[in-house]
């Protein structure tokens, strides 16, 4: 008996304390494994096209592009939005230029970046906004991904199109599933801001948690187990209680 | 509230372990070290290619000649320049995709064959290690759960069994992995409960356990936000006590007594020897530690569930919500000068096979006042336990033939046994107290027989044993011209016999108008009647007690009625009596005390008109 009232007291007000952390715990963790993680992804959000680079659309030689920019590297023959480009890296600085003619593509107008991001975007919502960022990304954008397009639709989720200014490639897709999600995980590694499950606070949390839950299991043992030991013995003995 | 409560008893059992897993999984991912978890020991970028870019072959002249490409892209391998070209693109590299690769500076087809994989492997390694081997393999892949891609598994011959993974398309380096990594895996395996390592946490076993948890911690979280409004949260420095005067439930007072008050009122008392009765231990849901405090004291959940509106405001309250310093008076209404006593066994004999009568003698001279029905709780030591009986007489040995024997030893107990006096004893006080026990067998070793009627019916006369008491939760109502119906089964017999004798002796005395008493007792056989003479006696004796013995296996020549208490009751009620006015008090095995209180409220029977003896 000791024991249980000795259990009973510890978890009750150490769950006085923790017990906020665990509905955390339990909603947070229930949000990420219901969701499908290519759902949170945003992979339903974009076409993975699958257009073929035309060879006969390749009119600008790559000698004609080595004279231009001698230093490219990494280039890559690709298409944009149905037109055979030339991608490469010249100085830290990334290129599309038109395989035909040699014009020269990026940096990304606006013009050109929605009309990107409505051909990889997979729904039918319309435009709602643009905008060009440079610096200080969302925390939903990787700063690698700058400087980038970020075109937001009209739809179920208020998807957001990343498109790089550079490359007119898609570098990110985004809906309020993910950004949920993305919450979620910090409320559940307790790391408000760098997000890294190693910090002192889980630490913490987690130690007095786990004794919370063995007191916790020692309540339910001597509830549910010694106690229906306890009756069933009783009951089959006649008048004990 | 109480459905809450329970749900989050059911819920511990249910999901309690793994929510161990999951905080000890949790803890280890906080403490662990990245660097090792990433399995990235002995990994490094290869060197890129020096690539002169007039060397490179017009990529028109590859396409022109390959199958068509979403993309093609020079890339660098062993420092030297690829076209790779992508025929098939997936949306992330380790979905489907379809490579080939090709010289960049000659358009020579290329081939990823176990030389090159070999070199590109130790390309991107920079341990000790030799290499063991280098296998093509097929998806799935253990350490590289998502990628559905052909693989090449390069094994290095060093301390932590360095694999390096290499698509077998694009000669990219997949990842690296080792047993660092492989430990880790484990714990994110449990973690996710992804026993079929599918690589991700949306599989059906954790939805179900984390909706299941999410229910836990809800139930928990209310119940803590209960918890803390009905002021169950006390920080108390110091063993401070505070003075209560304590009534008995006839409301004369006991005296005055200190209570702790950083403990509540059940445990409070306990210290001075006066212990309620509680099932749940303090927990609010079991209702049985019932007193009167001043009716001003708050009313907890626990209280309106278990507690009726009229109780509540004549101050009824659970002894386990409150504390000291909540109340000045406390009534005690179970009990009757409940306490300690020491009692020594003057009386121990067999009455049916498995059944004994015993009596002791109150030690200190002592006489108690009881109800008829009342208890007295027993605290059985520990001790060696036998299971057969000592001194069982030859008669009943044949009942025991199966049972095989053994010792045993048991801890400390209590148990709490039915006091069996009646026939006019009780009013005056008695000093020698009445029991009937049933011996609870246990057919072989893998359980224990009961341990306390074990333990009190092996004792010798003479031995002593302590028990508190008397406890009245079972017991007549007010005297009334109603018809008593009593029905019982086994060691029922006890109370029942008690409250028999306890209104007889009242009818005898009083002269008042006749009561009739119906009593109605299953046992199995003829040897399992007890007390059969002198109930048969007490039923010629007196024109308003009539007693029904029911067997389940009689022998063949019993002529009275056969099958179970209840089934005869069944058939039988409507005939007896107007089941209207009619008090019914039952105590006897669970099975029976089901069956007869679901009859009975089929016949809508009002609750407050049974009274039963319960084995909780």
């Amino acid at each position: 008996m000791k024991t249980l009232k000795v259990s009973r007291k510890l978890h009750r007000w150490l769950m006085l304390f923790l017990g906020l952390q665990f509905l955390i715990w339990s909603i947070s963790g229930a949000y990420m494994v219901i969701f499908d993680i290519d759902y949170i992804h945003g992979d339903s959000l974009v076409v993975n096209h699958q257009a073929k680079v035309n060879v006969d659309e390749i009119t600008y030689p790559l000698s004609a592009l080595a004279k231009q920019y001698p230093d490219a590297k990494n280039i890559a023959v690709e298409v944009f939005i149905e037109q055979a480009v030339y991608r490469f890296t010249e100085h830290d600085e990334k290129y599309v230029v038109n395989a035909s003619n040699g014009e020269k593509i990026s940096p990304l107008n606006k013009v050109v970046a929605i009309s990107a991001a409505k051909h990889y975007y997979s729904g039918d919502g319309a435009v709602l906004e643009s905008e060009l960022i440079t610096d200080n990304p969302p925390f939903e954008l990787s700063r690698r991904a700058l400087p980038a397009w970020r075109v937001n639709f009209d739809d179920f989720g208020s998807p957001s199109i990343y498109v790089s200014a550079q490359t007119g490639k898609l570098v990110s897709k985004r809906h309020e599933f993910w950004r949920i999600f993305d919450l979620m995980f910090s409320l559940h590694v307790m790391d408000y801001e760098e997000e890294d499950p190693s910090n002192k606070l889980l630490f913490w949390f987690t130690l007095f948690s786990i004794f919370a839950a063995i007191t916790g299991g020692v309540l339910s043992y001597f509830v549910i187990f010694k106690n229906r030991a306890k009756n069933t013995l009783d009951k089959s003995m006649g008048v004990a209680r | 509230m109480l459905l809450l409560k329970k749900l989050h008893k059911w819920l511990s059992l249910l999901v309690g372990l793994q929510l161990l897993v999951w905080l000890g999984t949790g803890l280890y991912f906080n403490l662990m070290d990245h660097q090792k978890a990433s399995g990235n020991q002995y990994k490094q970028t290869p060197v890129v290619a020096q690539v002169d870019i007039n060397r490179l072959v017009e990529p028109q002249l590859v396409l022109s000649q390959s199958k068509q490409v979403v993309s093609l892209k020079q890339i660098s391998l062993l420092e030297h320049p690829y076209y790779l070209l992508t025929h098939n693109k997936g949306l992330y590299s380790h979905f489907d995709n379809d490579y080939s690769l090709v010289d960049a500076y000659t358009a020579e087809p290329v081939v990823i064959d176990e030389t090159m994989v070999r070199k590109l492997a130790q390309s991107s390694y920079n341990g000790k290690g030799v290499i063991k081997n280098a296998v093509k393999l097929s998806p799935p892949y253990e350490d590289i759960p998502r990628e559905q891609n052909e693989v090449w598994q390069v094994n290095y011959a060093d301390y932590i069994q360095t694999s390096v993974y290499i698509d077998a398309g694009s000669g990219r380096i997949i990842k690296h992995s080792n047993d660092d990594k492989r430990f880790v895996d484990i714990f994110f395996m449990l973690h996710f409960m992804d026993y079929g390592t599918e690589g991700s946490f949306n599989n059906v076993q954790i939805i179900l356990f984390s909706l299941f948890t999410l229910f836990f911690s809800l139930t928990g979280f209310i119940w803590t936000i209960e918890l803390l409004f009905n002021g169950q949260y006390k920080v108390r420095f110091g063993n401070k006590s505070r003075t209560l005067a304590l009534f008995d439930k006839d409301l004369e007072l006991i005296g005055e007594f200190d209570l702790a008050t950083n403990t509540n009122l059940l445990d409070g008392l306990i210290d001075h020897d006066i212990a309620l009765s509680s099932t749940c231990g303090g927990g609010g849901t079991c209702g049985q530690c019932k007193v009167r405090l001043d009716s001003s004291v708050k009313v907890t959940s626990a209280e309106h569930v278990l507690l009726t509106k009229e109780q509540l405001q004549q101050g009824y309250r659970l002894a386990c919500q409150h504390d000291a310093t909540e109340t000045k008076r406390l009534t005690l209404i179970d009990v009757t000068k409940a306490k300690k006593y020491l009692l020594e066994l003057t009386h121990s004999e067999f009455i049916s096979p498995y059944i004994k009568e015993l009596r002791f003698k109150v030690l200190g001279g002592e006489k108690l006042k009881f109800k008829a029905g009342a208890h007295l709780r027993f605290y059985i030591p520990p001790a060696k336990g036998i299971s057969i009986p000592a001194r069982l007489p030859d008669a009943f040995k044949y009942h025991w033939r199966d049972i095989e024997y053994f010792e045993y030893e048991h801890q400390a107990c209590s148990r709490s046994y039915s006091l069996a006096n009646g026939d006019g004893q009780i009013e005056a006080g008695t000093n020698e107290l009445k029991f009937t026990v049933k011996i609870q067998n246990a057919p072989n070793k893998s359980i224990y027989p009961g341990v306390g009627s074990s333990y009190i019916c092996n004792l010798g006369l003479g031995q002593t044993i302590e028990a508190a008491g008397p406890f009245e939760d079972f017991h007549a109502k007010p005297s009334s011209n109603k018809t008593m119906m009593l029905i019982g089964a086994g060691s029922g017999m006890a109370p029942l016999k008690s409250l028999i004798e306890e209104q007889l002796c009242f009818y005898q005395k009083e002269r008042k108008e006749t009561r009739g008493i119906y009593f109605f007792y299953g046992a199995r056989t003829e040897e399992d009647l007890l007390y059969k003479d002198e109930l048969y006696r007490l039923s010629r004796k007196y024109p308003n007690f009539f007693y029904y013995p029911v067997l389940s296996r009689p022998h063949k020549n019993w002529s009275g009625a056969k099958g179970y208490v209840q089934d005869l009751l069944t058939s039988n009620i409507n005939k007896i009596c107007q089941i209207d006015g009619v008090e019914f008090y039952l105590c006897g095995p669970p099975n029976m005390m089901s069956a007869t209180i679901n009859l009975l409220k089929t016949k809508n029977v009002d609750a407050t008109n049974i009274a039963f003896d319960e084995f909780i």
